[in-house]
């Protein structure tokens, strides 16, 4: 086991206090809150336009809000949300956004909080555009690595290797592709840093390493669903 | 019959596997499986099956892999009925408790709030449901065991608590994708 990685949050650098992003590197107080990062290479302007109006963004709602409830349940709000190669978004990313924006706990969206989700998933696509450098729609192993960086994450190779492995959902059968689509893209990057966050709120000292339970451990991975 | 004839097996293989291709993909696998009420598997879990029983890591389940799926899904199967003990379809807060505790779990009712919380797929609408069904439970079990498996292998003392770095911890939540 690479015990050195220990004393690291990422695999260079032999001080822990330092490698663990000079506290900015978290990339917190850089800009990688909610949002992506400002500091990003800004793309060429997308075909469509960035601003959509609220009309056309309230016609969508309306389209997708099929049993016109006013709100947007899981289901109805997966097909308001598709990748670049028009695939809907996975299931579980559709969640993970329904958590983040659903303020009121309701189990729905409402319009209001749709439209904060929208800019929210704009925002990725801008990110995603941008760091797909070869424009295949897909975000490789290098395209990746360079995101999360950018980021502020200092993640090993066989750590990155895993993730694309794990949410790969074109790779097992196709030899090569190794890669992510733009639905998964922003399922790795905010479970990455929800579970940079909770490890931080242990690891108060930025040592790199806690200590933790095992009921501690078990709602960690839980609360993360 | 809780034992079903190989013959009656393969006729099902055959019948989700709509590609022709002599092993199921994901989806395809999701089609052949179904909760006490009809509905469809979640994803979730029905890749959490797939990881578990794509011995040959091809990303498809192929015919003796998917009996081995079937009778593990059957067996859980009678583990779930044994502690839905109103027969409501669904386990709830109490039903869980014990079963998390004849498994050898010892989970505080917090813990065991919150797993109901994040696996109820019906609760946040319908207040007072608190219960999860078959594919959920099958979910929850299958995960707590690989979590605690993965903690015992850092926590070789079990002394309850361990000290793990921060990509470790990445690794073991991930890894349970």
């Amino acid at each position: 086991m690479a015990y050195n990685q220990q004393y690291n949050y990422g695999q260079q650098g032999q001080q822990g206090q330092q490698q663990y992003g000079q506290q900015q590197q978290y990339g917190q107080q850089q800009g990688y809150n909610q949002y992506p990062p400002q500091q990003a290479a800004p793309p060429p302007p997308p075909a469509a336009p960035a601003q959509t109006p609220e009309t056309t963004l309230r016609h969508w709602f309306n389209l997708v809000d099929s049993d016109r409830s006013g709100q947007l349940s899981t289901e109805e709000l997966q097909k308001a949300l598709i990748n670049g190669d028009w695939s809907p978004f996975n299931l579980e990313t559709v969640r993970l956004m329904m958590n983040m924006f659903d303020t009121d706990n309701s189990g729905l969206i409402t319009f209001p909080e749709f439209a904060g989700l929208w800019k929210y998933i704009e925002d990725w696509r801008t990110c995603f555009q941008a760091f797909d450098k070869d424009k295949s729609g897909f975000i490789d192993f290098n395209e990746l690595k360079t995101a999360m960086t950018s980021f502020g994450y200092n993640l090993s190779d066989p750590f990155l290797r895993l993730i694309i492995k794990k949410y790969d959902k074109r790779g097992k059968n196709a030899s090569g592709t190794g890669d992510v689509s733009f639905d998964n893209f922003v399922q790795i990057a905010v479970t990455v840093k929800s579970l940079t966050d909770s490890f931080q709120r242990i690891d108060t000292d930025r040592r790199g390493f806690a200590t933790i339970s095992y009921e501690q451990f078990l709602q960690l991975v839980v609360s993360n669903r | 019959p809780a034992q079903t004839p190989e013959a009656t097996l393969r006729h099902w293989f055959n019948l989700v596997d709509s590609d022709h291709s002599g092993q199921l993909s994901t989806e395809e696998l999701q089609k052949a499986l179904i909760n006490g009420d009809w509905s469809p598997f979640n994803l979730e879990t029905v890749r959490l099956m797939m990881n578990m029983f794509d011995t040959d890591n091809s990303g498809l389940i192929t015919f003796p892999e998917f009996a081995g799926l079937w009778k593990y899904i059957e067996d859980w199967r009678t583990c779930f009925q044994a502690f839905d003990k109103d027969k409501s379809g669904f386990i709830d807060f109490n039903e869980l408790k014990t079963a998390m505790h004849s498994f050898g779990y010892n989970l505080s009712d917090p813990f065991l709030r919150l797993i109901i919380k994040k696996y109820d797929k019906r609760g946040k609408n319908a207040s007072g449901t608190g219960d999860v069904s078959f594919d959920n439970f099958v979910q929850i079990a299958v995960t707590v065991k690989s979590l605690t498996d993965s903690f015992q292998r850092i926590d070789t003392d079990r002394r309850g608590f361990a000290t793990i770095s921060y990509e470790q911890f990445l690794q073991l939540v991930v890894s349970n994708r």
